[in-house]
């Protein structure tokens, strides 16, 4: 797994559920300003991320990743793999 | 011999407790429809009943935790385990009599939303007396948009049409007036798109009243307000009906007179008590999941497992996926439609 791997997940992921082009998410690209994403959308994002990548993350951690590369570098710090 | 589809039920939360639900489960599996129950085995009871599986589950989650945190920390509890068993494939629906926070987030992250639904709604057949009328939000969503209440439009409106059978349902907007400026900011929006929207026979607003009244065959609003409205239809309902009690037991005439309406009450008791209509379903979702009621008793439970069933056999999932597609509904198409 490296870090290209994880945001394509991430990525296809937001592009699929929240009907969105996949050219327009970066690392930078923020969930709610930027996607129209709500709190819904984010815990989907944050238990797709567990199931695939056998991380935890906490309430209080999910608070604080507010952009796609958040969420990437996350995977990647926490990842058992 | 059970043919029909397979239903996941949580084997806990049922508030009469263990028995009333296993009786519930040898209702539904009578009907022919197959049951894999979520619980402890031996409480339960079900050993040998002819279509019903027990799946041993010591787990659960109770009204007093908090929904959502309880739900990804709890893998194993009978309401999530029912879930998985739905996106897994080995049950076609889902049916929980507990906690229904527990329930709508086990089944929205387990059973997931459908493709283009940003929220799914908690709806309600009101016992209205010879009419369904479908009503939600009932508290899935305390706040919402104007595109949430139009999705909830269609997602009712499928529902309508496939389960209850209503031919071109007509979908109100409940606000505080019928013209078409009255209500909240989201409400009056709603009221715009939805008066452009293809696929659909919308009513305009209605006002509370019109509600029991059926002025619509399906009505919409937020989860907070369905809530309240729901909780007050049916605290009425019971006040009422007590008192109608009361007065026939108040002198030996009326006592007759109750005497001879009693075969006619019967019939319209039975239409207006919560266990007829089998509880809440969470719309918007992959899968079908029944939020049956708290207090429901074994024919309650029985209801919800039948609500279930007969959703898939309709395919109310699919229908509403193609409803939602045709009328424009979906969270891309909105997007495009205004531009964002």
């Amino acid at each position: 797994m490296n870090k290209d791997e994880v945001f394509d997940l991430v990525r296809g992921h937001l592009a699929e559920e929240l009907e969105v082009d996949p050219g327009k998410i970066g690392e930078g690209t923020r969930f709610k300003q930027d996607l129209d994403a709500d709190s819904l959308d984010l815990y989907e994002l944050v238990m797709e991320l567990e199931d695939n990548y056998g991380i935890s993350v906490s309430e209080q951690q999910a608070a604080r990743i507010e952009t796609v590369g958040d969420a990437v570098a996350f995977v990647l710090e926490h990842s058992p793999a | 011999m059970a043919d029909g589809p397979t239903v996941a039920l949580d084997g806990f939360g049922a508030e009469q407790g263990f028995e009333v639900l296993a009786e519930g489960a040898r209702i539904a599996a009578a009907d022919g429809i197959r049951l894999r129950v979520f619980g402890p085995e031996r409480e339960l009871g079900l050993d040998g009943v002819d279509g019903v599986e027990v799946v041993p589950t010591a787990e659960w989650i109770g009204n007093e935790e908090d929904p959502v945190p309880a739900v990804r920390a709890k893998k194993q509890a009978s309401v999530v385990r029912a879930a998985r068993d739905v996106s897994e494939g080995e049950s076609a629906a889902m049916v929980s009599p507990g906690s229904t926070g527990a329930t709508m987030a086990a089944a929205t992250f387990g059973l997931r939303r459908l493709k283009g639904v940003q929220r799914p709604a908690l709806a309600v057949r009101l016992p209205v007396p010879g009419k369904p009328v479908l009503f939600l939000d009932v508290g899935a969503n305390v706040e919402v948009r104007a595109q949430h209440l139009v999705q909830f439009a269609f997602l009712g409106a499928a529902f309508s049409e496939a389960v209850l059978g209503v031919a071109g349902p007509r979908v109100g907007l409940l606000s505080v007036g019928e013209e078409s400026g009255k209500g909240r900011e989201e409400v009056s929006g709603a009221h715009a798109l939805l008066s452009e929207a293809e696929g659909i026979a919308f009513a305009g607003n209605v006002e509370g009243g019109d509600l029991p009244g059926g002025a619509a065959d399906v009505v919409v609003t937020d989860g907070f307000t369905g809530n309240v409205a729901l909780k007050l239809m049916e605290g009425t309902a019971k006040t009422v009906t007590g008192a109608i009690r009361d007065a026939a037991r108040s002198n030996p005439l009326a006592t007759l007179g109750g005497l001879l309406l009693r075969p006619a009450l019967g019939g319209l008791r039975r239409e207006l008590h919560p266990d007829t209509t089998g509880g809440a379903i969470l719309l918007g979702l992959r899968g079908i999941a029944v939020v049956g009621h708290g207090s429901a008793g074994a024919e309650g439970i029985a209801n919800a497992v039948r609500l279930a069933a007969r959703c898939v056999e309709v395919d109310a999932v699919g229908r509403t996926a193609a409803l939602l597609e045709r009328g424009g509904a979906t969270r891309g198409a909105m997007a495009r439609e205004s531009g964002a």
